[in-house]
């Protein structure tokens, strides 16, 4: 296996949130701006990363009767960390994330890779693929943040954009307008497949 | 058979162990950070409150957490206080500063909710919290004829009011009580 | 097939001459009078509402149709119903976009989503009157009084944040604040009476409906004829509650319904947060009507009750 293929792997062909649909509760739930669906997708690929990293190294170590208990050890070590962390240098943005932070260590996508790539790869491998994952959740929830903030306040990444006239449509930064806009990416990404599918076939 | 249980059993233990290393380091290294972060939001909401304080004490034996605001000769100038109450979603949490002389509001500061983002959440901006600066403690807060509510948030804005109608005299009592005036 | 003498029963069964849009129509007979009374009582813009309500159902449902290719089905009527049931649950005061944002949310979130007329499990007026409501609070609840044209608010709304009591006669002619098709019981009872006749509705759900309502508000010291003619019971009760995709197909069922509907909005009206409950009783009640089909169910042809 090429080393871009690990690293890419997750921008596109398998991103977690569009072509997985894996970590839905962070997705829909943080993603009401930009700003909290980039430091959350950043959160989660340094927890990818490390953790990716920890596995791949000790995987000879590692028991495979008790390998589900190790990764969570390791994986919840690594989000502590984080917790800790960005409760200490970025206050502001842990009042707002501080809840999903430690939430972490239940998406599926951390243990999914752990399991399915870190244990059968090397460290540096493991760390192109985490790193890759991480980054295809972090531009998916930044996007999703994006599309939200602009329709539900006006703004990206809290800069105003269209002035004092602007109604915002506040349904897309409350929860149902998380599923309204994953529900439609979605849509648009199976659309796109499959009338590529159909060009294949004729 | 026996071996491998005994195996299992120090890998994971090893593995705990090392967690338990790294996280007590991060700890450790974050945790000074972490007080000061929380100190400061502390001492910046108080002394917002009260105008003409650089310092503030807390001040025991009271229902509400109170603090006394002090002027740099170390006089109390006002006292402020953190009370909780229900809103459309969720608790209201406010601080509420006093100045016990007049027996007038000197500031009122948002310090956690959980109302509509875009709407609800609006009872923290200036607009709104401005207009309790400088009402007596036994106003009535009727919000349309005493303050004006949030447009489309009549719900969260009548909770600040009610809120502030229904601790502020408690709360001025208290801290005559509890020797905040001496 | 009609809807209230629809007797589910086992094969065989009787081919019946009426169509969807036969039976549309007559609903669309049985809302011009309080829709008229809404034109009369707040002028062109319930007309302009109206108008660009039904349009944008209609356009979205061609569209979407094309674009999914599937048959466009427009001629049926089910879109402009939804249309017209939309701007009759609107404020005289929404700005036209935000209606037709509302038509086009209804038509393809609420309906094509779901994979068009018979498969949606909600009532699609009511899915774009609530994501306005949600979206749009400050809009949705800003209320025009028919008399003198300026900002006032519904009768619902005064009792809850100010205790004024609105009169009865008042609430029965139509002449209070409130969104276009729900100033009126009388004209809104009329419309109702005449789809029970045609037996295009069910009288079961509305008057099961209205009667809880009215037991419950008295039970808990509330006003019952006030509850029932303010707001908008009326309509919701005879021509929301009663559609025939998202209601139960059995009689039991549908008394079910009815009584679930009403002993939500009670609760809401009463001790929720917003001021009116209709809108989301029925949405609620809609989800529970898969179940309420599952759990009763007609008897079959010589079926012998189990012991």
């Amino acid at each position: 296996m090429k080393a871009s293929y690990a690293l890419f792997n997750g921008l596109w062909r398998e991103n977690p949130t569009f072509r997985l649909v894996l970590g839905m509760c962070p997705t829909l739930a943080v993603t009401n701006a930009a700003a909290n669906g980039l430091s959350m997708g950043l959160a989660t690929a340094f927890v990818l990363v490390g953790s990716n990293m920890m596995v791949a190294a000790l995987k000879k170590v590692i028991p495979d009767e008790v390998r589900i208990p190790a990764y969570v050890i390791i994986i919840a070590t690594f989000v502590t960390i984080a917790d800790l962390a960005l409760a200490a240098f970025f206050p502001e943005m842990y009042k707002v994330l501080g809840l999903f932070i430690p939430l972490i260590v239940v998406n599926c996508i951390i243990l999914a890779r752990a399991e399915a790539f870190a244990a059968k790869n090397t460290v540096f491998m493991s760390a192109l693929d985490g790193l890759g994952m991480g980054l295809g959740f972090t531009w998916a929830l930044t996007f999703l943040g994006i599309i939200r903030e602009i329709i539900g306040m006006g703004s990206v990444f809290g800069i105003n954009l269209f002035g004092e006239g602007f109604v915002s449509w506040i349904i897309f930064i409350l929860p149902p307008g998380a599923f309204l806009t994953l529900g439609l990416i979605l849509a648009f990404f199976n659309a796109m497949l499959s009338k590529k599918k159909k060009v294949q076939c004729s | 058979m026996k071996n491998l249980t005994v195996k299992l059993i120090i890998v994971l233990a090893l593995i705990s162990v090392g967690s338990g290393f790294f996280l007590a380091l991060t700890y450790v290294y974050t945790i000074p950070h972490i007080e000061a972060n929380a100190a400061r939001d502390q001492e910046i909401a108080i002394l917002e409150t009260i105008p003409g304080a650089v310092s503030f004490e807390e001040i025991r034996g009271t229902d509400f957490p109170m603090y006394k605001g002090l002027d740099d000769g170390g006089k109390t100038v006002g006292f402020s206080y953190m009370v909780e109450g229900g809103g459309f979603q969720g608790m209201i949490g406010l601080m509420v500063g006093v100045d016990p002389e007049q027996e007038i509001i000197t500031g009122v500061k948002l310090l956690s909710h959980a109302e509509t983002p875009g709407l609800g959440a609006r009872i923290g901006e200036e607009a709104f919290l401005g207009q309790f600066l400088q009402k007596p403690v036994s106003d009535n807060f009727e919000v349309r004829d005493d303050v004006d509510g949030v447009t489309g948030a009549t719900v969260s804005s009548k909770a600040v009011a009610t809120t502030l109608k229904r601790t502020l005299p408690q709360a001025l009592e208290q801290y005559r009580v509890s020797g905040g005036a001496k | 097939m009609g809807y209230g003498n629809l007797i589910v029963s086992s094969s065989p069964h009787i081919r019946s001459e009426e169509t969807v849009q036969r039976i549309m129509l007559d609903v669309i007979i049985a809302l011009l009078p309080a829709t008229a009374a809404s034109i009369y009582f707040f002028g062109m813009r319930a007309l302009a509402i109206t108008i660009t309500s039904i349009v944008a159902a209609v356009a979205a449902e061609a569209v979407i149709q094309k674009i999914r290719n599937k048959p466009v089905t427009i001629n049926d009527g089910s879109a402009v119903i939804t249309g017209l049931l939309l701007a009759l649950t609107l404020s005289p005061a929404m700005p036209l976009w935000m209606v037709a944002v509302g038509a086009v949310v209804a038509i393809g979130i609420g309906k094509q989503v779901y994979g068009g007329l018979g498969c949606n499990p909600f009532n699609p007026a009511l899915v774009g009157r609530a994501f306005l409501i949600v979206s749009f609070p400050v809009h949705m609840t800003t209320w025009l009084s028919p008399v003198d044209g300026v900002t006032s608010a519904t009768p619902l709304g005064m009792i809850k944040m100010e205790g004024i009591k609105t009169g009865y006669m008042e609430l029965f002619i139509g002449n209070v604040g409130g969104s276009l098709g729900e100033t009126s019981a009388l004209l809104l009872i009329l419309g109702g009476l005449y789809l029970i006749y045609r037996g295009i509705i069910d009288w079961r759900i509305p008057v099961f409906y209205l009667g809880t309502v009215a037991a419950m508000t008295m039970v808990l010291g509330h006003d019952p004829l006030f509850h029932l003619l303010a707001g908008g019971l009326m309509l919701g009760a005879f021509f929301m509650a009663t559609d025939m995709v998202t209601t139960p197909i059995t009689p039991v069922g549908r008394i079910v319904f009815g009584i679930g509907a009403g002993v939500l909005v009670v609760i809401i009206r009463l001790y929720g947060g917003y001021p009116e409950g209709v809108l989301f009783s029925i949405l609620l009640m809609n989800i529970f009507t898969p179940i309420i089909d599952k759990f009763i169910r007609p008897r079959l042809y010589g079926e012998v009750k189990a012991k």
